[in-house]
């Protein structure tokens, strides 16, 4: 018996390095040989994808690139299904970020997709650049998008793009989507679905995602995605399976040694309690 | 004066915005444009502040030779590289643009992605369930995990002769305990916004006048 609590104890001590080539290759090998595991959708998913899917040809939406580089493997997969279900609709978008690292992520994303689908900018897409006061920015766009921003990020008169012409409000956008990886979306609700009944939908990180409940079940924000997963259910939802599909089974394997991880700290926790016990 | 002005100004401009939400007519709407203005310009102006305190605490560290003022010699280089390369270039081409995509984006990405392994690591080491109360947290964070992925699918288990899936056990935890608390600190966090916001405007509150006040 003392032999195995020994033995279980030193699992206590086991060297981080180890650990960490448990987690590349529960990552890595998934990536090499995908298992394929079934992915169901949730019913946040399926109201994300009900009110994207709801919009009609020539419908203008504001997009927010709430996210920076470090979010991008998680985030990166939705926004592309958004554009691109946007572009195949025929849905306008207006893009703006709120994050100065989302200059660089909307400007690759938005021309990449907009050349794979022929689109042109100023009349199926703007993007209107970044701004640094959220919460004035947010509050400015309900008065006027002309006013909030009188440029497009590479300076030009955003007046002077056809997408503006019948657009300046909310009021002109039957839809915002934020992506974001901070409370971004939250304040997306509570300031523009709150303040000038803008219809919000979300694409959050997972650790954020837990946060937007409330203003789900409130109806304050009309349906969101939960990080890879949320991105992956909106992959099936709309038949474009890409990156957050193929990258479940690594995220599964991720979870699953993770938990055995914790099990097996915990195993060594409670043997040493019980041989301090014994000595007692 | 030093005191009162900035009290009288903070009251009257309070009191505006606050009765701009239910007085939606001029000169309401015109005054709550113009603060919206200001506060864009303040902000701007916050950030050059941030940038000049960022680059003399930098230069500090490199005429001084302090010990890791080569970190500070690549900031500022950094920062000038970005600013000039966005300056004369854009921001969609040339020098900016080759260094978020090749320098800033991977960097930031790979920043991002180790912490899967120190939290393998630390959840290893720290996840333990020494109490009722960790235990219980312990066993939420371990459906929750496994729920959030398709493994929860397919895992069951029997909950009072009931056969639930892990996701399904998962979306209650989130949709039931998790919502309940979450809402009942953001209905604690908005009554002391209100409370906070009332005592600055009644002038209660005066630490943001610095100290003394």
């Amino acid at each position: 018996m003392d032999r195995l609590l020994n033995v279980l104890i030193r699992l206590k001590d086991l060297d981080r390095r180890v650990l960490f080539i448990f987690v590349a290759l529960a990552v890595a090998i998934p990536v090499l040989k995908p298992m394929g595991l079934p992915i169901r959708s949730s019913r946040e998913s399926v109201d994300f994808h009900r009110e994207l899917t709801s919009l009609k040809a020539g419908d203008t939406i504001l997009f927010s690139f709430d996210y920076d580089p470090q979010t991008r493997a998680e985030l990166d997969p939705m926004t592309r299904v958004i554009w691109t279900t946007c572009f195949e609709k025929g849905v306008k978008i207006i893009a703006l970020t709120l994050y100065p690292g989302g200059v660089g992520v909307a400007d690759e994303i938005s021309k990449e997709l907009a050349e794979i689908h022929g689109k042109t900018y100023g009349e199926d897409y703007l993007f209107l650049g970044y701004n640094p006061d959220w919460s004035g920015t947010m509050l400015r766009l309900g008065e006027s998008f002309r006013k909030t921003y009188p440029t497009d990020q590479l300076g030009r008169e955003t007046g002077s793009f056809p997408i503006m012409e019948n657009v300046d409000s909310y009021a002109d956008t039957p839809l915002l989507v934020s992506v974001s990886s901070s409370a971004m979306a939250e304040y997306w609700a509570i300031w523009a679905g709150g303040k000038f009944g803008q219809k919000v939908i979300t694409g959050n990180t997972a650790i954020q995602a837990v946060l937007v409940y409330p203003y789900y079940y409130s109806g304050q924000i009309s349906g969101f995605l939960g990080g890879l997963k949320g991105a992956a259910e909106l992959e099936m939802l709309t038949g474009q399976i890409g990156a957050a599909t193929r990258g479940m089974d690594s995220q599964t394997t991720g979870h699953v040694l993770m938990v055995v991880f914790i099990l097996l700290g915990n195993v060594a926790f409670l043997a040493e309690r019980l041989r301090k016990r014994r000595a007692a | 004066m030093k005191q009162t002005a900035p009290l009288i100004f903070g009251f009257v401009i309070g009191m505006i915005m606050f009765l701009q939400y239910f007085i939606p007519h001029p000169p309401f709407t015109t005054a709550y444009s113009t603060v919206l203005d200001w506060k864009q310009v303040v902000f701007g102006m916050t950030l050059i502040l941030g940038i000049l305190s960022l680059l003399r605490y930098h230069m500090k560290h490199v005429q001084r030779r302090s010990s890791s003022w080569r970190y500070s010699v690549v900031t500022l280089v950094g920062f000038l590289v970005m600013v000039l390369g966005a300056a004369v270039q854009g921001t969609d081409r040339g020098v900016y643009s080759w260094f978020f995509d090749h320098v800033q984006s991977p960097m930031q990405s790979t920043m991002f992605a180790l912490l899967a392994f120190y939290v393998a690591s630390a959840s290893y080491r720290a996840f333990r369930a020494r109490s009722l109360e960790a235990a219980l947290l312990l066993i939420a964070g371990i459906i929750v995990m496994l729920g959030r992925v398709p493994v929860g699918d397919i895992v069951q288990l029997d909950v009072a002769g009931t056969e639930l899936s892990l996701s399904t056990i998962s979306t209650w935890i989130l949709d039931v305990p998790n919502l309940a608390t979450k809402r009942g600190i953001l209905i604690g966090v908005g009554l002391g916004i209100v409370a906070t916001a009332l005592k600055i405007l009644l002038g209660i509150e005066r630490t943001y006048l610095g100290k003394g006040a």
